[in-house]
């Protein structure tokens, strides 16, 4: 009996993994999959077509609200509802470098849903009348919601002052887009190749992930990885007027260059988060922002680039410009080795806990899988371990010396400017 | 093809399809067309289908916009034409290879995606094992 259980155990130790193997398939697919034998299963389908790539602005934001349209082989009312039948989630989301495409369904539906997603890979219709109908106004909604939301307008002003073409590029369409269903073709056939494409799957076994992949994937035109144009940081700043009763400022600072773990802990330094709920936080940021005014440390890594810093909000702008200069003094301010070990425990913490979920092992390794890196959580998570204080305030200190990115929105007359704040 | 379709019950198929039958009934067909008299107006048989149906009117919707230009300058013309009792001048009537079903493929798609819906609606499931 005893014998028995401790075998089984065994067993189960071994099917689960917590790593992702990285498969190139023969058509030149790279597959990853994560079995950590929970009941249901997810497959995404990462495109390097985020805005970054994009041909005319606003077309990636276009192409993943095609995703599950028809296709050759579906309707895209057959689509929506095979997957009700079979109790699957389809989700379509976009970034500035990938597009996602991802099913969620019960193990054993694998075959069906593999299918569903690589079907819009090879063989979606992009019919006019779909875009006309179930595109735009779903894009024109999309676009109207980021508009009003201040933090995510925002970011996305940020991104352009700061990055200016590439990474800068909306990921909204403006709210009357003048591409065509021509522009949106193009750039998905630049896109559905090859090299541009990564599986990853979570609770599915590699080996057979690797085969359904090499079954509808199999005929896809091949190609080498897309290269985006290499990043440049400029910084900048600009007023944006909105009436939104939030006041947002958004100060940041970038680099180039592959995304160091100093920098995810310096971020997690300057959050203001409280660990305890109901407590304001013990960070010099949270004591010195005045009630009903929030600080959030922003911490963005791309491939070739990271935008990092603080947004803040609030009702009243002279509480906001207050907020905001404790913000610019602990930015500026030196780490200290205590305030380092919890950073860093902090910045672990939260990547580990990332990886638990679905969306967040595909944001963790989607990179480090397309660019041929060790994708495991492991080899993320170990790179943690070498910071230490004086790492962490000299890349503070490199990334101070740019020119920052300071954005505004709201009631720009009473919000302050950059030298206010002692930038 | 269909007797019934989403645009009213039609033979053509069937004529169609059998050599002696389209032999004979092509010319008169041409002659009977001719003779309905819309050619003379400037409209196309596309501008003549039953359009107060929803079916018709999301095709319409789905024309290029080129497509839908045309369709009211024609039925613009024609009211006009019909208001003063007059046919156009001959070099403006539609000839017969002017006059093409622009719409019908548009109002076919959308009958079938009805019909798909109609399909999965009323669908009875059972899960193979």
């Amino acid at each position: 009996m005893l014998r028995t259980s401790t075998t089984t155990v065994r067993n189960s130790t071994r099917l689960v993994r917590s790593f992702a193997t990285v498969v190139d398939s023969t058509s030149g697919v790279k597959v990853a999959a994560i079995d950590n034998g929970q009941p249901t299963s997810a497959v995404t389908f990462l495109v390097k077509a985020g805005s970054r790539f994009e041909n005319k602005p606003g077309v990636a934001h276009a192409l993943k609200n095609f995703a599950f349209k028809s296709t050759n082989t579906r309707s895209a009312l057959g689509t929506v509802r095979e997957s009700e039948l079979h109790g699957g989630v389809l989700t379509s989301s976009l970034s500035r470098e990938h597009l996602a495409l991802t099913a969620e369904f019960l193990r054993g539906d694998e075959e069906c849903f593999v299918d569903v997603l690589a079907s819009f890979i090879t063989g979606a219709r992009f019919a006019r009348h779909e875009l006309n109908e179930l595109v735009l106004p779903v894009v024109e909604a999309d676009s109207i919601a980021a508009s009003n939301d201040p933090a995510t307008k925002a970011l996305e002003v940020a991104h352009t002052i700061a990055f200016r073409h590439g990474l800068g590029a909306s990921l909204f369409a403006v709210q009357h887009p003048s591409f065509t269903i021509d522009d949106i073709k193009a750039f998905a056939a630049s896109a559905f190749s090859s090299g541009n494409i990564a599986v990853i799957g979570t609770g599915i076994d590699q080996a057979k992930l690797s085969k359904l992949v090499e079954k509808s994937l199999g005929k896809i035109p091949s190609s080498s990885s897309a290269a985006a144009s290499s990043t440049k940081y400029y910084g900048g700043q600009t007023r944006v007027e909105s009436s939104s009763p939030l006041q947002t400022v958004f100060i940041g600072f970038g680099t180039t260059g592959a995304p160091l773990s100093d920098l995810a802990a310096l971020a997690s330094h300057i959050s203001p988060e409280s660990h305890v709920k109901w407590s304001k936080g013990i960070s010099p940021i949270s004591e010195a922002t005045p009630a009903g005014t929030s600080v959030q440390a922003v911490y963005l890594p791309y491939s070739d680039a990271t935008l990092l810093g603080v947004l803040i909000q609030g009702e009243n702008a002279a509480d906001v410009k207050t907020a905001a200069q404790a913000a610019v003094k602990v930015l500026k301010s030196r780490v200290s080795e205590t305030d380092a070990k919890k950073a860093v425990a902090k910045a672990k913490f939260r990547a580990a806990s990332e990886a638990d979920s679905r969306d967040g092992v595909v944001s963790l390794l989607g990179n480090k899988i397309f660019s041929g890196a060790d994708a495991s959580v492991e080899a993320a998570l170990s790179s943690f371990d070498a910071i230490s204080s004086s790492s962490i305030s000299s890349a503070a200190s490199t990334l101070l010396k740019a020119k920052p990115t300071y954005v505004v929105v709201g009631d720009i007359a009473a919000l302050p400017y950059a030298d206010e704040l002692g930038l | 093809m269909p007797i019934f379709g989403p645009l009213g019950p039609s033979l053509a198929g069937y004529v169609r399809s059998s050599k002696t039958l389209s032999s004979w009934l092509k010319p008169i067909s041409l002659w009977y067309a001719n003779l309905a008299g819309y050619r003379r107006i400037g409209l196309r048989y596309d501008d003549l289908l039953v359009e107060e149906r929803d079916d018709v009117q999301k095709a319409l919707g789905r024309l290029s916009t080129r497509e839908a230009y045309d369709r009211a300058f024609r039925i613009k013309q024609a009211s006009q034409a019909s208001i003063t009792h007059q046919d156009l001048p001959k070099d403006k009537w539609v000839t017969v290879s002017e006059d093409k079903r622009y719409l019908k493929p548009y109002v076919l798609e959308v009958a079938k995606e009805d019909l798909e819906r109609q399909k999965w609606d009323n669908l009875t499931v059972s899960r193979h094992r």
